[in-house]
């Protein structure tokens, strides 16, 4: 019974886990703009997430090897070092985005400046890291998430076209006046935000620290295969409000209040309370995952000692990390650069460090020396290099789209 | 100490893990040493560890420039890279190079100095300041 309330537990958390500040901007912008047209980038996303998160707490699981450690090993100190690059600046723009998101949720719930805000939730980021117990802190916020659950309930309370809604999604098309550059824009900064890398940098990393054997997998599994989903049909619940509420009247989304206009439609007020609880929950939660990974990165790569469960004395390197790229992360949104606008950057520029970050966990999980017959069957390999090609068109269309909608318009 | 005769260096140590007996990570097999005497096959005699050693191997101005901030973490001038002789070595485990040292006893300069400057002094660190 403690089991399966453990696993029940694990896969609410994962539900909150999986939302932060990159579904809330695009899944909601998305929605504005675009519909319906894009959900199915989302199911793209979930799947390519569960097959990788699966892959690396495996690897983790059996072999007690972090994704940092495999990137390395596979790919040699030049290359690794500049995924190692590449990921780290991605994870400190994330971690501003995610602190940017905090923010605003803070902004709107008390009517005080967002950058006001800003240096307390970093302290209190670093607080958390610093002194609490994890463990604990990060089921509270995956359990606060969902009152991201509110959207779903507002999609209800709307009464929308059902069929039309489903019509939109199963027969995806851009919307007139829109581009296709545009479109396809959007699509790519969709699955970035589904599929950023701190997900398994974080989720790989935490399994070696708590040293999961295969009993602990079937929990993980669980927490994948139910809880990240039912995170995707959250992020499609945001986008469909969107599309009912925002994109018959022509808005479009540059601030997070536009993201919870539709709820405020259809729910009031409570509903908008509860809302930003979500909001709060979901980006802080992120924030402390992404100063987190920015040292599992640099300290696997490195071969540190690392973790969020040790003292601060005795990893004092990673700590070091961490602490450094929260004050940057601050740093830089305090500049007053939008977090909304950052946020969209983001999710598309960690699509350009995807591959190098996937290719070696594909790799890792087929190689039998180390996984014996945990190794992947072949209906997984088969869908995983599929999604591993969809992984490199993203990367590597990511950047030209970028110039050529002028990042969107 | 159970080590094969013959192995494929690039696959099974080089960027490996380095634990010491208590299994704390030592740094990673940055490169290795080889040494021929006259007659035989080179032989693995030394894992060499840190940004001296990694350097090279990065190649180009960015490994000139690593090994240039890894001498300036040495405390003394030697521009030699940590080595771990290979006799040290008592185990081969994917991944992971085990070594019959500890780590108290070599601790790298990075991770002491960031333990006394940076960690230590701000509270609640875990270690008296």
């Amino acid at each position: 019974m403690s089991r399966l309330l453990s696993i029940t537990l694990g896969v609410l958390t994962a539900i909150g886990g999986f939302l932060d500040i990159g579904e809330l901007v695009t899944g909601s912008l998305t929605g504005a703009r675009f519909g319906l047209s894009l959900a199915w980038v989302v199911v793209l996303g979930v799947v390519a997430i569960m097959l990788y998160a699966e892959m690396s707490a495996r690897i983790a699981a059996v072999t007690g090897r972090a994704v940092f450690d495999v990137v390395r090993e596979r790919l040699g100190p030049r290359a690794g070092l500049a995924n190692l690059t590449a990921s780290f600046l991605v994870n400190v723009i994330t971690l501003a985005a995610e602190i940017g998101g905090v923010a605003l949720a803070l902004q709107l719930a008390s009517d005080v400046s967002y950058l006001l805000w800003v240096p307390l939730v970093a302290v209190l980021v670093w607080v958390v890291l610093w002194r609490l117990p994890y463990g604990a802190m990060e089921k509270v916020y995956g359990l606060l998430g969902l009152a991201l659950l509110v959207f779903v309930v507002a999609l209800v309370k709307l009464h929308p076209d059902w069929g039309g809604l489903w019509h939109q999604a199963s027969h995806p098309r851009v919307p007139t006046g829109e581009g296709h550059p545009t479109w396809w824009y959007y699509a790519i900064a969709l699955f970035g935000a589904a599929i950023t890398p701190y997900e398994v940098f974080f989720f790989s990393s935490g399994a070696v620290e708590e040293g999961w054997s295969r009993k602990e997998l079937i929990d993980a599994r669980a927490n994948v295969v139910v809880g990240f989903p039912l995170g995707g049909a959250l992020t499609i619940a945001l986008m469909a409000i969107a599309a009912v509420v925002l994109q018959p009247r022509g808005i479009q989304v540059d601030h997070l209040s536009q993201a919870g206009l539709p709820v405020a439609v259809a729910v009031g007020k409570v509903g908008v309370a509860v809302m930003l609880v979500g909001f709060f929950a979901a980006t802080f939660g992120a924030a402390m995952e992404v100063a987190l990974s920015s040292g599992y990165t640099i300290a696997q790569y490195f071969g540190w000692s690392w973790g969020k469960l040790m003292r601060p004395v005795q990893a004092p390197r990673f700590y070091t990390v961490c602490l450094l790229s929260l004050v940057v992360a601050t740093g830089l949104i305090l500049t007053t650069i939008d977090p909304v606008k950052l946020t969209e950057y983001v999710v598309v520029l960690s699509a350009v460090a995807f591959p190098l970050t996937y290719f070696p966990i594909l790799i890792v999980a087929n190689d039998r020396a180390y996984l014996g017959d945990a190794a992947n069957p072949r209906w997984m390999n088969a869908l995983a290099t599929v999604m591993l090609v969809v992984i490199l068109a993203a990367s590597l269309a990511a950047i030209p789209l970028m110039i050529a909608t002028k990042a969107g318009l | 100490m159970t080590l094969p005769q013959e192995l494929d260096a690039s696959r099974s140590l080089l960027d490996h893990l380095v634990m010491d007996l208590e299994g704390k990570p030592l740094g990673r097999v940055d490169d290795i040493e080889l040494e021929a005497v006259d007659g035989k096959p080179p032989a693995i005699t030394a894992l060499l560890l840190g940004p001296l050693a990694l350097g090279p191997r990065l190649g180009g101005r960015l490994g000139t420039w690593w090994v240039a901030v890894g001498r300036r973490l040495r405390q003394d001038a030697s521009a030699e890279p940590p080595r771990v002789p290979f006799v040290a070595v008592t185990e081969l485990r994917p991944g992971e190079v085990r070594i019959g040292l500890l780590r108290s006893e070599h601790e790298p300069r990075l991770m002491t100095w960031t333990r006394d400057k940076v960690i230590k002094p701000i509270p609640g660190s875990g270690g008296a300041a």
